[in-house]
């Protein structure tokens, strides 16, 4: 066997680890993507009733984005099971109660419901900043690509970046600067 | 002011002396057409304000616009809500949309473009042009302005008017290739 395809089948038969780095991405959008290394998809030797998935670790899921007006339009029912006992919380509250909660329901609300999903989500680790314990860092081999990218602000760019950037408009002529 | 009745009053001022009809010239104490920057110094103890003329910042970078459209219509790009560099333009230092009449933007563009200043504020992407007492850090904010947030630019809405424009402007167009074909 070739030396790559003694690596090939290490990589299928083992329990890899994945990083997934939260920041600014849709946790709607990147649940496919996550569900897909959860799951083992991704292997040849996939078949549903084949335990072969991997863990995903997922950092700073406290900067999750949604678009638009998506934190307060976005709502999380919950039904104590008394009469009256039903509560719909906006997506930002919910956010605040537990940093976790909206990308774990996402994932969790992406995959088919059978007896399987609740021990695939046992491997999905998230955790709201990039504090990680140690024992779970040392084993991620792999990072999963993320679907956005990071925007920059005005204030990462430098003054002379900002002034030598190629102007679209010219103030007219009988205008006052003002100063700062 | 002379409009219509042009000959009218020439006729009269013929009879009048001609030094009534001298220009005001002491009108513009300064040159109106010039860029101006108001400086405050303290000497002593008095306070000399004064609007001292400079050149524009912008001279050495500028795209030349020699086109009949305004200057984002000839360059045709694909500006997005994240494209700081190209927003903070179009604003004040304060962070406020500068008006139509300094742009020099068609009212398709300015509107699109107060649009997307707003957007790039709301997503936090240009606080270092704010004014002095608001929030910059948007991790401070209340509710949930505090969290990030991204737009969709296909939200934007165009107005019908402008696509009427290019249609008529397609449709003539079209009628003057006939008639010379014809011709
Ligand atoms: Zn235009």
């Amino acid at each position: 066997m070739s030396q790559l395809g003694r690596v090939k089948q290490w990589n299928t038969f083992a329990r890899c680890w994945h990083l997934f780095d939260a920041a600014w991405q849709n946790p709607l959008e990147c649940a496919p993507s996550i569900e897909k290394y959860l799951k083992g998809l991704n292997k040849p030797i996939y078949h549903p009733l084949v335990d072969c998935g991997d863990h995903v670790v997922v950092i700073n899921s406290k900067q999750i984005a949604f678009p638009g007006e998506e934190w307060r339009r976005r709502v999380y029912f919950h039904h104590t099971g008394y009469s009256g006992g039903a509560t719909w919380t906006p997506a930002w509250e919910l956010h605040d109660r537990d940093p976790t909660m909206i990308f774990r329901k996402a994932v969790y609300h992406h995959m088919k419901g059978n007896l399987f999903r609740r021990v695939v989500m046992e491997r999905l680790h998230i955790y709201s900043d990039s504090n990680v314990p140690e024992e779970v860092i040392e084993n991620i081999t792999n990072q999963i690509p993320p679907l956005r990218s990071i925007p920059k602000t005005l204030g990462s760019y430098s003054k002379e970046e900002i002034e030598k950037y190629p102007k679209i408009i010219d103030y007219p002529e009988d205008f006052i600067l003002s100063k700062n | 002011m002379f409009k219509i009745p042009l000959s009218g009053i020439l006729l009269g001022a013929s009879k009048v002396p001609t030094k009534l009809f001298v220009p005001s010239i002491g009108l513009h104490v300064s040159a109106p057409m010039k860029l101006k920057e108001i400086h405050a110094n303290k000497v002593g103890g008095k306070l000399i304000i004064e609007g001292a003329f400079v050149p524009s910042p912008r001279k050495d970078h500028l795209i030349p616009n020699n086109s009949e459209c305004c200057s984002l219509c000839n360059l045709g790009l694909n500006v997005k809500h994240t494209d700081v560099l190209i927003l903070s333009q179009f604003v004040r230092p304060d962070g406020c949309m500068m008006p139509q009449r300094i742009t020099g933007l068609c009212k398709t563009q300015q509107k699109r473009m107060s649009k997307l200043v707003s957007m790039a504020h709301k997503a936090g992407l240009m606080c270092s042009l704010a004014p002095a007492n608001s929030k910059k850090d948007t991790t401070k904010r209340k509710l949930w302005k505090k969290y990030n947030t991204y737009f969709d630019e296909s939200t934007i809405k165009v107005y019908e008017s402008h696509f009427k424009k290019i249609k008529e402007n397609v449709i003539l167009d079209y009628v003057k290739s006939r008639n010379q074909e014809i011709n």
